[in-house]
């Protein structure tokens, strides 16, 4: 075995100062070292477009950097080492992630270590940013509008994507969930430099900070990375909210778009009503995966497969908020036809027929998805990441063994809990209405 | 078992490599430590080979296009049923792809990998192709080129290939149309998988913490050796250095519009490590213009003509090579313009050793980065083995590159004579009314 190889890999918290935790995660494996710094806020209808912004504004220069020019040349003098920032949603948080990844020093000929100044990097980019009186740089501010406003508008071209988003977003459109993670190009569009620096400079000194570094530290950089990480300048730590997940289902809610497509997108929203808190959260990924994580799968094998009724067919969960979303590709008449025999297949685990091949392959294709997540040092990074946003602190260990505890009857019993909330359905302009 | 081994110690890499009898190679790259094992089993046989003579016959073979992407579709059944319930029930994810110039099937496990490994070798060896399942498969493959037809991005990138090919059946969709796949019977697939899935065709890649020698007992023992078909003669289009077309354009729904521009290279007449060596020093060219680091980059960044998603790539096969930058612009004919402007100019100043030296080192940092991906080291393994080069052999070609190399390519590749753009954009205001 090689277990050797690995056995250092778990994540090791290594200390806490001023609301930033600070993690490692000791690997000899890959030929790069990353830093991740992570930032979370609560998902706010008026803060949601700012939070999205201001990483695009911090990543066009910082004080020794000022342009994206010499950012680009620091990188490339460093063996191609990449830099990228951005926000995402978990749940009812929205994360700005802030990345950097380098070649280890033993393949970069280094004399002494990169890790110095790769961190020292990445908080100037945060905390030093390139200024012009007193403030962002204007110009700077308004590119970066434009081009967050061309992202937003161009969230149309990926329709399997956008469907499914699309499908979320309605369906949880009075809750903090249903707000897109870099806003809307109405509220990007009004925003002044004046006050997305004013922001920033308050969302970087008080929101809860997590930073994790994968690769080996030796001695001097554990000291520098101390010193460095206390003297950032901190206010006092915002706290925040726990997003809702259980809600109460009376009647599904129907939504149309029309476009120009030459193929329809259907998507059903449910709620699960099951936080990854709770034990039979375990059952639900089960179920999730019974229902359409993949070829075994009940979607795939009857939908698609039988019936031909769709070009591709899944199920997928978002942990944090307690939802799943069933997305598929069809032929714009098949939409009612595809829905009927959809439902028939959560009907059909609701009442127990549950295959031995189904269930097994399942457990399997889990397995096998959690620990190929082990190979990319990102993916490492997110999954510790997550278990924190969701508190529930689990190693790839754990949840493993969790779930091969679940039974057939287990998946059966979270069949109570989980609701059909909305369905949307992506259709041509031509597309006569049945 | 007798193979041989190709030792990187400088950068922690080792590469196997086995001949089977058959003429088939299996290569093993090790990676100590990691979950994943990941094979894949190809045939050098993609969508451009739809005219050929098959080893024997003395008159060439046309097919319809989209055939061998058709092919990976039908392969995956089998007399006993769907394969990848097979691959299922191990856990697995297997999956298949058809390029230009392969077809490629593989998984990825982190567990039963001799299980996997002999359903891949099985399946891939056992066509089992009815008269009713082709006809059914035509309305699956249907709904996959209309899902195509609905991408921007792939639109504007076969679109860009239009520009440059008037003949060459690279400019046309890999899954084919619905018209061509009307065509496709159970004979011609038959005739194409003869042609073209002999061992002596293809290669066999594992990469992932294996026993290289159980593996290569296993293909020793799954892989049917056959007598040696002989060699197969492609035939492509005689296409000259022209272009079809200087610009495309195409309205489709985009909010911004998206573009790619490019040069059509006739200097794909290379052989083994000069055709990478061709291909870094293009991409190498293509950073110091236009990369992020370049003025021109920062400049239209600065003016808005560009953003993060401009991205750039050259390709090159035995019977075409050509360029493509691009990704979303208001104005691309602007883009184009600051372009050419640049390339005149460094016709006249030169070009900077030091971007030169830098670029090249960032390279092949970022060369080594994806030696920490199963899937990207099988990736760009593949796509260059049926080249006649391997992976590694990139190492010596970074520590070969060098300055006047590069001032010989800058002068080959970018002929403003052969530069196409191509744009797909929203529809004008007064064309809706």
């Amino acid at each position: 075995m090689t277990d050797t190889a690995r056995s250092q890999e778990n994540l090791n918290k290594l200390f806490e100062v001023n609301g930033i935790t600070v993690y490692n995660i000791k690997s000899r494996r890959f030929k790069t070292n990353t830093i991740n710094i992570f930032f979370q806020d609560n998902l706010n209808k008026n803060t949601v477009a700012l939070n999205a912004l201001f990483p695009s504004v911090l990543r066009r220069g910082t004080h020794k950097l000022p342009t994206l020019k010499d950012i680009n040349l620091y990188l490339e003098e460093l063996y191609g080492a990449v830099f990228d920032c951005g926000v995402g949603k978990k749940g009812e948080r929205q994360i700005i992630h802030f990345y950097f990844e380098y070649l280890s020093d033993k393949y970069a000929n280094a004399e002494k270590s990169n890790f110095e100044g790769a961190l020292e990097f990445l908080l100037d980019i945060i905390y030093r940013p390139a200024l012009k009186d007193g403030s962002f740089n204007p110009q700077y501010v308004e590119q970066e509008k434009t081009n967050l406003k061309m992202l937003i508008e161009s969230r149309t071209n990926d329709k399997v994507q956008y469907s499914m988003e699309r499908c979320y977003e309605l369906m949880c459109r009075e809750e903090p969930f249903g707000l897109y993670e870099y806003g809307t190009a109405g509220q990007i569009e009004v925003i002044t430099a004046e006050e997305l620096y004013k922001h920033y400079k308050e969302k970087v000194t008080t929101l809860p900070a997590d930073i994790f570094i994968t690769g080996e530290l030796d001695e001097s950089d554990m000291e520098y990375l101390k010193n460095r990480v206390g003297s950032i300048d901190r206010g006092v730590t915002k706290g925040l909210t726990t997003g809702i997940v259980k809600k109460y289902i009376d009647k599904v809610e129907y939504f149309e778009d029309k476009m120009d497509v030459t193929q329809g997108k259907l998507s059903l929203g449910f709620r699960t009503n099951i936080t990854p808190k709770e034990d039979d959260y375990y059952a639900l990924m089960v179920y999730s995966g019974i229902l359409g994580g993949g070829m075994h799968s009940k979607l795939f094998q009857n939908v698609r497969e039988k019936a031909g009724l769709a070009y591709y067919i899944f199920a997928g969960l978002e942990k944090f908020k307690g939802l799943m979303i069933i997305g598929s590709g069809i032929e714009f008449k098949e939409k009612d036809h595809a829905k009927d025999l959809i439902m028939e297949q959560l009907e059909a685990i609701r009442a127990g027929k549950i295959s031995d091949y189904e269930f097994e392959a399942t457990i399997k294709s889990l397995e096998t998805g959690i620990h190929s997540l082990k190979d990319s040092q990102l993916q490492v990074v997110d999954f510790n990441f997550s278990q924190l946003v969701s508190q529930t602190h689990d190693t790839f260990e754990g949840i493993l063994a969790k779930i091969r505890r679940v039974t057939k009857q287990d998946v059966i019993n979270v069949t109570g809990k989980i609701q059909l909330d909305t369905v949307y359905f992506l259709t041509s302009q031509e597309a006569e209405a049945v | 078992m007798r193979y041989e081994t190709l030792e990187f110690k400088k950068y922690d890499e080792v590469m196997y490599r086995y001949e089977h009898s058959s003429g088939l190679n299996c290569i093993v790259i090790p990676k100590k430590g990691y979950y994943k094992k990941h094979a894949t089993f190809s045939t050098h046989y993609g969508s451009v080979d739809n005219k050929f003579i098959i080893p024997g016959d003395s008159e060439p073979t046309k097919v319809p296009d989209g055939i061998a992407h058709f092919l990976e579709h039908k392969l995956f059944e089998q007399k006993d049923g769907s394969v990848m319930d097979k691959f299922a029930a191990l856990g697995s994810r297997p999956n298949a792809f058809t390029s230009f110039t392969q077809t490629v099937y593989l998984f990825s496990c982190t567990d039963l990998f001799k299980e996997n490994f002999e359903l891949l070798l099985n399946f891939v060896q056992n066509p089992y192709i009815t008269e009713e399942s082709v006809e059914r498969e035509k309305g699956i493959i249907g709904q996959e080129i209309n899902m195509y037809r609905d991408d921007p991005g792939w639109r504007v990138t076969f679109n860009l290939l239009d520009a440059f090919y008037k003949k060459h059946p690279v400019k046309k969709d890999i899954a084919g149309s619905i018209e061509s796949i009307a065509n496709i019977t159970r004979d011609t697939l038959y005739k194409c998988y003869e042609t073209f899935y002999h061992p002596s065709n293809m290669v066999i890649t594992v990469v992932g913490d294996v026993d290289r020698e159980e593996v290569f007992e296993q293909v020793e023992r799954n892989i049917e050796a056959g007598e040696s078909h002989g060699e197969i003669k492609r035939i492509y289009p005689e296409e000259g250095n022209e272009l079809h077309k200087a610009y495309v354009e195409q309205n489709m729904p985009v909010p911004t519009p998206l573009f790619y521009m490019g040069f059509k290279d006739g200097n794909y007449k290379l052989e083994g490590p000069e055709i990478i060596k061709y291909e870094l020093a293009v991409k190498l060219l293509i950073s110091m213009m236009i990369g992020r680091s370049s003025e021109l980059y920062g400049e239209l960044y600065d003016k808005g003509l560009i953003n993060s998603s401009f991205e750039s790539d050259f390709t090159i096969e035995n019977s075409y090579a050509y360029s493509m930058l691009g990704g979303e612009s208001v104005n691309p004919r602007a883009v184009q313009e600051s372009l050419v402007r640049e390339i005149k100019k460094l016709r006249n100043d030169g070009l900077k050793p030091e971007t030169f030296d830098r670029l090249l080192k960032a390279s092949k940092g970022r060369f080594l980065r994806q030696m920490n991906s199963v899937e990207s080291i099988a990736r760009s393994f593949i796509n260059l083995y049926f080249k006649g080069v391997t992976l590694f052999d990139y190492l010596d070609v970074y520590d070969k590159m060098n300055f006047d190399y590069i001032t010989e390519v800058f002068d080959k590749h970018f002929d403003i004579d052969r530069m196409a753009l191509s744009v797909v954009k929203g529809m004008d205001k007064q064309q809706l009314s």
